[in-house]
């Protein structure tokens, strides 16, 4: 009997596309055709001249650490295990994006730090899939 | 040519976690308090307002029955945390366009322990429903990115919760009366850096009221009226290139419209209420109010400006951090506490030198509201 082939899916639709076939996965932005104003995640109506005139943009996968903490508490319920660190990391389209940062150590994060980002399994649905999220780690030399 | 409006009278029950009281009862307790010191009857409302967030649909209207059913039109408003406030701006334009002349607002909350639940989760953005964003989360990240740029030190955020628990420890009606050194709320269970468990404000029950009226009105109840001298709500505000920073709502551009709508500025005010969920709320406020400059907020706090006796007493109640937080009802308590601190009946948190002119800030999820008022 024949297996069914297990799929990544993401942990919530519309905000990335993941990685497949040697391509790499990345954040799912808008730019704005008119004023030419980005955003993550993407916009229907502009925020900044209110044009429906959006298109879909790839983020780049670098950014920088524009502000951070140290959680550690969270949810119930929810994938990740306290103590992380949780940070808002600025891209170059100038647009910050709130995401997880891992691979760092909690005496060692710094605003400014250049970060990369990556996709990690949060668990696995009911019919076994692989639900993935994002998350930003240290540029890796 | 708009109608002045004045606060008659509030009314605050004791804030507790998981009272075990019902929201009707809390609601009528605060709402017969507000009417008695306004010295007003119930049949004389003539518009009602019910803040909550977290309560069954209706609430608004179960609540308001519980003081007299005389047809009236009750209406729900929720903002997060700044409900109440709002519930108060809109009774004001409404009073001050003539509309209606006497208005009775409510605040009622009853909250779950632990962090707040923000309903379904599949509805929820994306950094809840994964769990990176606990509630102190955004006011921790603005305090790094202070201590970042100015250079500030944790323990300036932590003396903000020092005060609150001191002058908290003098209102009956605050959820938690313990007063703790400043070692103590460094040393306690850090929940999100700088943010320690001691400078987090607690979901509790409560609730709170607000009678107010055009000032024409008032002359038949009272000598005493607290004048609403400025108003003004409003939600985040789109600026290009989010170079805005992390401010969490537009309090400097609302704080701006209040002090042009009242003709007052920072340096007149005498008292104030800023949104202290987690106390270094106490210091951004600050700063975007205008009563020092951005970056100089925290050493303002840390030098003790904000003390009662300081040159600007803030959260002379003890706050959020020491009353706890019954969300829908926060608001009507800031406005409580500064109408008593006007008309000199704060007791043992009284501000000394007859203050004359007092502030507001309330904020929720980016939703704020600022008011001026007068005696």
């Amino acid at each position: 009997m024949a297996s069914e082939q297990k799929k990544r899916i993401p942990f919530k639709e519309g905000l990335y596309t993941l990685p497949s076939e040697g391509r790499e996965g990345y954040l799912i932005g808008s730019g704005c055709r008119s004023c030419g104003e980005s955003f993550y995640p993407k916009r229907v109506v502009c925020a900044n001249c209110y044009s429906e005139d959006q298109e879909e943009i790839a983020l780049s996968k670098r950014g920088s650490i524009f502000t951070y903490t140290i959680a550690r508490v969270t949810y119930p319920g929810t994938p990740v295990t306290a103590p992380f660190v949780t940070a808002q990391v600025q891209l170059p389209e100038k647009v910050q994006v709130l995401s997880l940062v891992t691979d760092i150590d909690l005496n060692d994060v710094k605003i400014g730090a250049e970060v990369d980002l990556y996709f990690w399994k949060t668990g696995e649905d009911a019919d076994g899939n692989e639900v993935m999220a994002y998350a930003f780690r240290p540029v890796r030399p | 040519m708009q109608k002045e409006v004045v606060i008659l009278g509030v009314g605050v029950t004791s804030f507790a976690r998981v009272s075990g009281r019902s929201l009707t009862d809390m609601a009528r307790e605060a709402g017969m308090k507000a009417l008695k010191e306004a010295g007003v009857d119930f049949r004389d409302i003539q518009v009602g307002f019910c803040s909550h967030c977290n309560q069954p649909l209706g609430t608004g209207m179960e609540c308001f029955a519980q003081l007299g059913m005389t047809g009236i039109p009750v209406t729900n408003v929720e903002v997060a945390c700044a409900s109440q406030t709002r519930g108060v701006i809109l009774a004001a334009d409404l009073i001050a366009a003539g509309v209606y002349d006497m208005a009775l607002v409510i605040g009622v909350e009853k909250m779950p322990r632990g962090m707040v639940p923000a309903g379904d989760i599949n509805e929820m953005p994306y950094h809840f429903r994964l769990g990176i964003m606990p509630m102190p989360g955004a006011y921790a990240m603005q305090c790094q990115r202070h201590m970042y740029l100015y250079g500030s030190k944790p323990e300036y955020f932590a003396k903000a919760a020092e005060k609150a628990h001191r002058n908290g420890s003098l209102n009956p009606n605050a959820t938690y009366r313990d007063v703790y050194s400043l070692e103590q709320i460094m040393n306690a269970r850090m929940i999100a850096d700088p943010i320690t468990m001691l400078m987090c404000s607690a979901n509790c029950d409560g609730a709170t009221a607000t009678v107010i009226c055009s000032k024409e009105k008032a002359k038949k109840y009272t000598n005493q009226p607290i004048r609403l001298m400025g108003w003004a709500g409003g939600n985040p505000m789109y600026v290009k290139g989010h170079e805005e920073g992390l401010a969490e709502g537009p309090t400097e551009f609302l704080g701006k419209k209040v002090y042009e709508m009242s003709g007052l500025g920072p340096e007149d005010v005498d008292v104030a209420q800023v949104h202290d969920a987690f106390s270094p709320g106490e210091i951004f406020a600050l700063e975007e109010l205008g009563f020092c400059l951005h970056g100089e907020g925290a050493r303002f706090v840390w030098e003790g400006n904000t003390e009662i006796g300081g040159k600007i007493p803030v959260n002379t109640d003890g706050g959020l951090v020491s009353c706890g937080h019954p969300i829908g009802a926060t608001g009507g308590r800031m406005i409580a506490e500064l109408s008593w601190q006007l008309r000199g009946m704060a007791g043992p948190r009284q501000v000394p030198g007859k203050p004359r002119v007092a502030m507001i800030q309330n904020q929720g999820l980016g939703g704020t509201n600022v008011m001026m008022l007068a005696i």
